[in-house]
C-alpha cells in the first residue's frame, strides 16, 4: 500500500508539470492584456509607462524565464501578488478557500444526505410509487441548471418568506449563525444537483447487488431486511458512488462561480473567473495549479477508499 | 380522493396553458410600459422636515472596486464610495441644494471661492479654513493646507488616468497657507469643471509617501472614514465626526455590499437588506412595487447615451461622409427604444443636450441623417460605390444584456437595407478593452465615452478633439478641434451654449459618432430613504455618491 502511495505520488509531478505548461500556455496564449486593463482607463496608455510596469512585473522576459520563476514560486509556496489588486495571492486564498471549503461539505453532506436514502429507497422498492418520485426528483435534479434553481430559490424567497440570506459574507468564526443563515441556501442549491447523480447512480448499483449472489443467501439466512440492504448490498453498492463524488468534491473544491455569484460568496469560483476576465497570470496560474493538486490527491483518496469497501481489492 | 384520468389531466394542461397565454397577452405591453414610466417624477425634491441623525444604510451594489488608488482607476466601483471619503476643490450640487438635476452649478467644496484669470490661465482657490483630515494616522487629524493640494495635482499629473486633465498644469504656487493659484499651459475656462469631476479628489500625501500609492488605505477630508475594505464582500464607512460641515453627514454607516447578480440584488431591496437600487426597466420597476408598493422611485433621464457605433472613420470606407450618413440612416433607432428599452430610452447623442439646451433633443431633431429612412441610405450609399454592400466586424463586450439585442438589431438593419454583412465578435472584457482603446482597428466596434465624466470639457474637447488620447472614436474634423479648442477659451456661459450647439450639430451633421439608444433607468428608494435624489449625469449609487452626505433616513 505504502509503495503504491508513493508511485501515484510520483506520477503526480509529472501531472502537474503538464498542468502547470498547458494554463501558463493558454494564458500567454489569451487575447487582452492586464496592464493595458489597468492603465487603458486613462484612455491615455504611455508606451514608457507599460514597459516600466512590464519590466516591474517580469512580464517583459522571455517566456521561458518566465515559466521558470513562477514554477520556482510555486514550489517555493510564494506565488507572488495579484498583477490587478497587489494582493498577495497567499492573502487572496486564504481568503477564498475556507468560503468554498465550506460550501462545499455542506453541499456535499446535503448531497449525500438526498442521495443515498432515496437511491436505496428507489432501488428496494423498484417500479413503485416511491421508485417513480424518487426518479423524478433525480432527473430533475440533473436537468436543471443551477443558475436557474438559485434564482428562482433566491426570487421566491424574497417574495413568499421575504428572506434571502444576509448579504456579506461572515466567517464562522465570527458569527456562527449568521454564517449558517449564508451557507444553507446555496448549499442546498449545490447539494440537490450533485444528490442528482448520485441518487441515480446509488439506486442502479443497489439494484445490481441485490441481484448477486450472497444477497440472495442472506434473505435465504432469514436476516431482516435493513440488514441485508444496509450491511450486505449497500457497501458493496458503494465503489462507483465514492467515484462519483469524489469526482464531485474536486469539482466544488474548484469554485463553484454561478453559485457564489447569485449568493456573493467570495469563493475560489469568483477569485479564478475574475483573476481569467483581467488576465491575472499569476493569480489564475496558482488557482489552477492549485485545482490541480486537489484533483489529484483526491483521485489518489478515492481509490484508497475502494480497498476499505472492498477487502478484496489489494494495492501494490 | 379521486384519481386523475388522462382527459382530466389534458383539460387542466390546457386551461393552465390558456392562462398563462392570456396572463402574458393581457399583461402590460411595451407601451403600457412606457406610460407607466412616465408616471414616476424624474426629480425627488428635498425633505423639508428637520434631518434626522443616525441609521444605518446599506446598498447592494453590482460594482466591486478593483483598487481604491483614485490616481489609477476612474472605476465605478471606487467612486461609488471614494467621494464620500474624499473631498474634491470644487463640486457639483448635492441633492438638497439643487431643484432639478440638470443644476449643473459649481459649489466650493475644500475651496471657498475661486476666480479665473481674464485670459482663464491663471486660478486662485481660496481654502476653507479648518478643514481637518480623517483622525487616523498618518495624518491624525492635522489641518488641510494648500501645500496637500498642490501635492495632489503633481501626483495626478505623474501619473495614472487623470494625467491630462493634470498636466495642464504649467506651474502652481501656494502664497500663503490657505491659498492655491494654479498656472495653466492654455487658456480653459472650463478647469473648475474638471476640479469638480468626481474623480478628482483630495487625498493625503503621507498615506502615498508611506505606502508609495494607495491601494491599501484612501485617507481625506470627507464625511465618512472607510472602516472596511474587502474585497468582494463590503466596504464599510463610518461618519467622520471631524467632518468640517458640522452636523453632518447625519447617517452613521453606509455599508455596499458586493452583490454581482441582478436577481440578487433586487431579492436585497425587497427584503429591505439593501435601501436602493437602480433598476432597468419599467417592467422591473412593476415587479419590484408588487412587494413593496411604498417604494420612492425616481425616473433618471440620461442627458446622454454612453454607447454608439465607432467607426473605422481614419479609413475607406468610412473616411468618406456619405457612407457614414448612410449607416446612420439605415439603423432604426426607435425600433430600438420601442423594443429593447420598453419605450423608456433615447435615442442616442454624445453631448449632455443640458449643455446646449433644456430638454432633450427628440429623435427627429437630430437631423436628417439620424432618421430611419432606408431608400435614402440605399442612394447615398450606391453614390459612394457602395451599392454592392460589403463585408465587415464589429467587436464588442456586452455591458448589459441589452447590448446584445441592439448590436444584433444594427446588423440586421445594415444587412437588410445596405447589404453590408456585419460579422459580430463578442469579446470579453479586457479583450474588448485593449483593442478598443489601442485604436488601430479596423471595421466597426460598438464604442464607448467614459460613464464619470461630468463637465462640457471632458465631453467635447476631451473626447473629440483630433490630439487627444481620449478621442477613442478616432474623429479627425477640424471643425470640431476648432470649435472645441475655442469652447475652452469661452467663460460666457451663453457663449459656451451656443458654442457646445455648434459643437453637436456639425458632430451630427457629419456623423462622426453613431449613438445609439440607451436606457433611462430608474432609483427605486425605500420608503424611508431622504435627500437621495440623483443628479444629471451623477447617480446616487455611482459617480453622485457625494450627496450621500446630505442624505438621511426618516424612521
Amino acid at each position: 500500500m505504502q509503495k503504491y502511495v508513493i508511485r501515484r505520488l510520483l506520477l503526480a509531478v509529472p501531472v502537474l508539470l503538464l498542468s502547470s505548461l498547458i494554463v501558463f500556455g493558454l494564458m500567454r496564449v489569451m487575447p487582452g492584456d492586464a496592464l493595458i486593463l489597468l492603465m487603458g482607463e486613462s484612455g491615455n496608455v504611455g508606451q514608457k509607462e507599460l514597459a516600466k510596469l512590464r519590466k516591474d512585473l517580469g512580464l517583459d522576459r522571455p517566456y521561458y524565464q518566465q515559466y521558470l520563476l513562477w514554477l520556482w514560486q510555486m514550489v517555493s509556496l510564494r506565488p507572488g501578488d495579484s498583477i490587478f489588486t497587489n494582493e498577495p495571492i497567499v492573502v487572496s486564498l486564504g481568503k477564498a478557500i475556507p468560503v468554498t471549503l465550506e460550501l462545499a461539505t455542506l453541499a456535499m453532506v446535503i448531497g449525500l444526505v438526498i442521495a443515498v436514502p432515496i437511491g436505496v429507497l428507489s432501488a428496494t422498492r423498484q417500479d413503485k410509487p416511491s421508485d417513480y418520485a424518487g426518479r423524478v426528483v433525480a432527473v430533475a435534479g440533473l436537468s436543471i441548471p443551477d443558475f436557474w434553481l438559485a434564482t428562482l430559490v433566491i426570487t421566491f424567497a424574497a417574495i413568499w418568506v421575504h428572506w434571502i440570506p444576509p448579504i456579506g459574507y461572515v466567517s464562522f468564526w465570527d458569527s456562527p449563525w449568521r454564517n449558517l443563515q449564508q451557507f444553507l441556501l446555496p448549499a442546498a442549491v449545490l447539494g440537490y444537483r450533485l444528490s442528482a447523480a448520485t441518487m441515480r447512480m446509488t439506486r442502479s448499483t443497489v439494484l445490481e447487488t441485490l441481484r448477486e449472489d450472497y444477497v440472495r443467501t442472506a434473505w435465504a439466512k432469514g436476516l431482516a431486511g435493513r440488514i441485508v440492504v444496509y450491511k450486505h448490498a449497500l457497501k458493496n453498492a458503494l465503489i462507483p458512488v465514492v467515484t462519483i463524488v469524489g469526482g464531485q468534491l474536486g469539482t466544488l473544491l474548484a469554485g463553484t462561480f454561478v453559485v457564489e455569484q447569485i449568493f456573493a460568496l467570495p469563493g475560489m469560483g469568483r477569485l479564478t473567473v475574475e483573476a481569467i476576465l483581467y488576465r491575472d497570470y499569476p493569480v489564475v496560474q496558482t488557482n489552477v495549479m492549485l485545482v490541480a493538486a486537489i484533483l489529484v490527491t483526491l483521485n489518489l483518496l478515492v481509490d484508497l477508499t475502494y480497498a476499505w469497501l472492498d477487502p478484496r481489492i489489494r494495492y501494490q | 380522493m379521486p384519481a386523475t384520468t388522462r382527459r382530466d389531466f389534458l383539460k387542466r394542461a390546457g386551461w393552465t396553458g390558456a392562462g398563462a397565454a392570456a396572463l402574458s397577452a393581457g399583461g402590460p405591453g411595451r407601451r403600457a410600459w412606457a406610460q407607466q414610466a412616465g408616471a414616476y417624477p424624474e426629480w425627488i425634491p428635498a425633505s423639508t422636515k428637520p434631518a434626522k441623525r443616525g441609521g444605518v444604510l446599506t446598498r447592494a451594489s453590482q460594482w466591486d472596486p478593483p483598487m481604491i488608488d483614485p490616481r489609477l482607476t476612474q472605476s465605478v466601483g471606487t467612486f461609488q464610495f471614494a467621494g464620500l471619503t474624499s473631498n474634491r476643490l470644487v463640486r457639483y450640487l448635492f441633492s438638497d441644494e439643487a431643484t432639478n438635476p440638470g443644476d449643473l452649478s459649481l459649489r466650493g467644496d475644500l475651496a471657498e471661492s475661486w476666480t479665473a484669470s481674464a485670459d482663464q490661465r491663471v486660478w486662485t482657490f481660496k481654502l476653507r479654513q479648518g478643514v481637518k483630515w480623517q483622525n487616523l494616522p498618518p495624518v491624525n487629524g492635522r489641518e488641510l493646507t494648500a501645500a496637500d493640494i498642490k501635492y495632489c495635482f503633481e501626483a495626478y499629473a505623474k501619473e495614472g488616468v487623470q494625467t491630462l486633465t493634470f498636466q495642464e498644469i504649467e506651474a502652481m504656487e501656494t502664497p500663503d497657507k490657505h491659498t492655491l493659484r494654479v498656472h495653466l499651459k492654455t487658456a480653459n475656462a472650463l478647469f473648475a469643471h474638471n476640479l469638480a469631476e468626481p474623480i478628482a479628489l483630495i487625498f493625503a500625501k503621507e498615506v502615498l509617501e508611506e505606502d508609495g500609492d494607495l491601494k491599501k488605505r484612501l485617507i481625506g477630508t470627507g464625511p465618512y472614514i472607510m472602516k472596511e475594505h474587502t474585497r468582494k464582500v463590503r466596504v464599510v464607512l463610518q461618519r467622520n465626526p471631524d467632518y468640517f460641515d458640522k452636523g453632518r453627514p447625519y447617517i452613521d454607516e453606509y455599508i455596499i455590499l458586493s452583490t454581482p447578480d441582478a436577481a440578487t440584488r433586487l431579492a436585497a431591496f425587497r427584503t429591505g437588506q439593501s435601501d436602493f437600487i437602480w433598476l432597468a426597466s419599467p417592467s422591473e420597476v412593476e415587479t419590484a412595487r408588487k412587494t413593496n408598493p411604498n417604494v420612492l422611485v425616481q425616473s433618471f433621464h440620461n442627458t446622454l447615451a454612453p454607447f454608439g457605433l465607432a467607426l473605422a472613420q481614419d479609413k475607406p470606407p468610412y473616411n468618406d461622409v456619405r457612407v457614414r450618413r448612410a449607416i446612420s440612416m439605415a439603423i432604426d433607432r426607435q425600433k430600438q427604444v420601442d423594443t429593447v428599452f420598453e419605450g423608456h430610452g433615447i435615442p442616442g447623442w454624445g453631448v449632455p443636450y443640458i449643455y446646449y439646451q433644456d430638454k432633450a433633443p427628440t429623435l427627429k431633431e437630430l437631423g436628417p441623417w439620424w432618421q430611419y429612412r432606408p431608400d435614402e441610405a440605399k442612394k447615398l450609399m450606391a453614390e459612394t460605390g457602395q451599392a454592392k454592400g460589403f463585408e465587415t466586424t464589429l467587436f464588442y463586450y456586452e455591458y448589459f444584456p441589452q447590448m446584445s439585442s441592439q448590436v444584433q438589431l444594427v446588423q440586421q438593419d445594415l444587412k437588410k437595407n445596405l447589404n453590408i454583412d456585419v460579422k459580430i465578435q463578442k469579446l470579453d472584457y479586457t479583450t474588448y478593452y485593449g483593442r478598443y482603446v489601442d485604436s488601430k482597428w479596423d471595421g466597426m466596434s460598438w464604442g464607448f465615452q467614459s460613464g464619470h465624466a461630468i463637465g462640457l470639457d471632458e465631453r467635447t474637447y476631451q473626447y473629440m478633439h483630433s490630439k487627444s488620447p481620449k478621442n477613442f472614436f478616432r474623429v479627425n474634423d477640424p471643425v470640431i478641434d476648432q470649435l472645441t479648442a475655442k469652447l475652452r477659451q469661452t467663460p460666457d456661459k451663453a457663449e459656451q451654449r451656443a458654442l457646445a450647439k455648434k459643437v453637436v450639430d456639425r458632430e451630427l451633421d457629419q456623423a462622426l459618432r453613431l449613438w445609439m439608444p440607451y436606457d433611462n433607468g430608474f432609483l427605486v428608494f425605500q420608503p424611508h430613504m431622504r435627500n437621495v435624489a440623483a443628479g444629471a449625469l451623477r447617480r446616487t449609487d455611482g459617480y453622485g455618491s457625494p450627496t450621500l452626505a446630505r442624505a438621511w433616513m426618516d424612521k
